[in-house]
C-alpha cells in the first residue's frame, strides 16, 4: 500500500512538476474559461444577476471545455516521445499509473476554478453568499467524477489516430448526469434553502465511485494493444 | 531451409533462458506482424536481430518488452511466463525505442531520477548523475530535454534504459542519429554491459555492426524467423545482407 501511494504521489508530482515549468496548461484554461464566463455572462445583460443554481450550469460550461482541453493537453505530454511507454515499462500497476494522471489532472481542474469562480462572482454578481461551502462541496465531489471520465477517455483518445473533437464527443455525455446532478443540488440548497444532502447527492458520489473503480479497472485495457 | 539459409536447432545454452518464446504471433489490425517466432536466448547473451523495414524487429522488441501483448504463443523470460501482471519481470528489463520515452519538459536529471524512482532505485540522484557522466551529459543535466539535439536526446534514452540496471536491454534502433563518435562509444557501451553479464538484445539495421558485435544473430522476414544461428557459425554474411536490404 505504502509502494503505491508513494507510486500514485510519484506520478502525481511529475505531472504538476511539468506544469508548474511550463505552465501551458492552466495559462490556456483559464484564459478559455474566463472567455466563457464573459461570453455568456454577456448574455444576461449588464443588470444580469444568477443565483447558485444559474451560477453552476453557466461555470459547468467553463469547467467542461477548460476540463476537456487540461484532459488534452496532460495527456499529450504523455504521447510526445512516447514517455508513456516508459511508464508501462516500469514495474508499476496500470490502475496505479491512471491515479496518479487522475489528481493530477484535478489538480488542473481545481485550480482552474479557482480562477474562473472568482471572476464570475466578481464580474456577474453570482451570489454564492448563502451556501458558499455546499457550493464548493459540491463543485470538488462533481470534479473528481468528471476528471475520473476525462482521465479515462483522453487515454483511449489518445491511443487512436482520431483526436481533435473526439474527446469532447465521449466526455461530454457521459459528464451529463453529473452536471444535472450538481445543479440540482445546488437548486435545492440555495433556492429552497435546504441542507446539503438528498438523492442528487447521492447520484454524485455514485458517480465519482462507479467511474473511479470502473476505470482503475479498465485502464491496463486501454493503455496496452 | 529457407530463403537458402538454414535454421539452426538453436544456439546451445549456456547458462539460465533470458527469453524462451514459442510460437509467438502478433496481429495489428488483422495483419499479421509476427508469425510462429519461436526463439531461445540464453542468459548473458548478445543477439542481433536484423530484417529489412516491416520485418517485425520492433514488434518483437516491444513484445518481449512485455510492451505490446501478443496475439498468441508464450513467453518466458527469465524462466517465468508472461502472464497479467508482468511487474517484477519489467524491473529486469530495459528498452531503448526509436522515440526518447523521456518528458520534453523536464530536465535530463529530473527524468532519470523521476524514472529510478518509479523502479525504487536506491539513490536515485546520485545514479541519475552517474548516469549522465557515463553518456556524456553531466554538463546538460539540468537543462530540459527539448533542447536536446536528436543524439542528445538519444544518449539521455539509453541513460534512462539502464536507470534500473537492467538484465535484459532492448534496443531497437540506437544507433539512430549518432554521430559518429557516439556511436563507438555507444557500441562500446554495449559490449561492456554485455562483458558484465547483460542479456542483450539488439535491432539494427547495418548487418556488419550487427554481427561484429553479436553471438547470435535472428533474421525476421514478415514476421517469420528465417534465421537463428550463432554468429560465428555463419560461413558468410552476404546472404544475410541480401535478405536485410530485399
Amino acid at each position: 500500500m505504502t509502494t503505491v501511494l508513494r507510486q500514485v504521489a510519484l506520478l502525481t508530482m511529475k505531472d504538476l512538476r511539468i506544469e508548474a515549468r511550463g505552465r501551458q496548461t492552466i495559462s490556456l484554461v483559464a484564459v478559455l474559461g474566463t472567455l466563457i464566463i464573459a461570453v455568456l455572462g454577456l448574455g444576461l445583460g449588464p443588470e444580469g444577476r444568477v443565483g447558485g443554481a444559474g451560477a453552476t450550469a453557466i461555470l459547468w460550461v467553463a469547467y467542461l471545455f477548460g476540463g476537456v482541453l487540461s484532459f488534452e493537453k496532460t495527456m499529450a505530454v504523455e504521447r510526445e516521445e512516447a514517455a508513456m511507454a516508459a511508464l508501462l515499462l516500469a514495474p508499476v500497476d496500470r490502475g496505479v499509473i491512471y491515479l496518479g494522471k487522475l489528481i493530477g489532472n484535478l489538480a488542473l481542474m481545481l485550480a482552474l476554478a479557482a480562477v474562473i469562480t472568482p471572476v464570475a462572482v466578481l464580474l456577474f454578481g453570482f451570489d454564492l453568499s448563502a451556501a458558499p461551502l455546499a457550493f464548493a462541496a459540491v463543485m470538488v465531489i462533481s470534479m473528481i467524477g468528471f476528471a475520473a471520465v476525462g482521465t479515462l477517455f483522453a487515454a483511449a483518445v489518445a491511443s487512436t489516430r482520431l483526436q481533435g473533437g473526439l474527446l469532447a464527443l465521449l466526455v461530454f455525455p457521459v459528464s451529463l448526469p453529473l452536471v444535472v446532478a450538481s445543479t440540482q443540488v445546488l437548486v435545492s440548497v440555495f433556492r429552497d434553502g435546504e441542507p446539503l444532502g438528498g438523492l442528487g447527492l447521492a447520484v454524485l458520489v455514485a458517480f465519482d465511485a462507479v467511474f473511479l473503480v470502473t476505470s482503475w479497472l479498465v485502464f491496463e485495457c486501454i493503455l496496452e494493444p | 531451409m529457407v530463403m537458402g539459409v538454414d535454421i539452426d536447432a538453436g544456439p546451445p545454452p549456456c547458462g539460465e533462458t533470458a527469453v524462451r518464446a514459442l510460437d509467438l504471433c502478433k496481429q495489428i489490425d488483422g495483419r499479421p506482424v509476427l508469425r510462429d517466432v519461436s526463439i531461445d536466448i540464453p542468459e548473458g547473451r548478445f543477439v542481433a536481430v536484423l530484417g529489412a523495414n516491416g520485418a517485425g524487429k520492433s514488434t518483437l522488441l516491444k513484445v518481449l518488452a512485455t510492451l505490446v501483448r501478443p496475439t498468441s504463443g508464450e513467453l518466458e523470460i527469465f524462466g517465468r511466463r508472461v502472464r497479467g501482471d508482468a511487474g517484477p519481470l519489467r524491473a529486469r528489463i530495459g528498452l531503448i525505442g526509436h522515440q526518447s520515452m523521456l518528458y520534453r519538459e523536464l530536465s535530463a536529471r529530473a527524468n532519470l531520477v523521476f524514472f529510478g524512482r518509479l523502479y525504487g532505485v536506491p539513490q536515485p540522484a546520485e545514479r541519475a548523475m552517474h548516469l549522465l557522466e557515463m553518456v556524456g551529459l553531466s554538463d546538460r543535466a539540468d537543462d530540459a530535454v527539448k533542447t536536446f539535439s536528436r543524439g542528445m536526446m538519444q544518449r539521455a534514452a539509453i541513460a534512462r534504459a539502464l536507470v534500473h540496471e537492467p538484465d535484459l536491454l532492448l534496443a531497437d534502433e540506437p544507433f539512430a542519429g549518432l554521430d559518429p563518435p557516439s556511436v563507438l562509444a555507444l557500441e562500446a557501451l554495449l559490449l561492456a554491459l554485455h562483458e558484465a553479464g547483460k542479456t542483450i538484445i539488439l535491432a539494427h539495421h547495418d548487418v556488419d555492426q550487427s554481427l561484429r558485435m553479436a553471438q547470435q544473430a535472428i533474421v525476421l522476414r514478415q514476421g517469420e524467423v528465417v534465421v537463428d544461428r550463432c554468429t560465428r557459425l555463419l560461413d558468410s554474411t552476404t546472404a544475410i545482407r541480401e535478405m536485410v536490404t530485399a
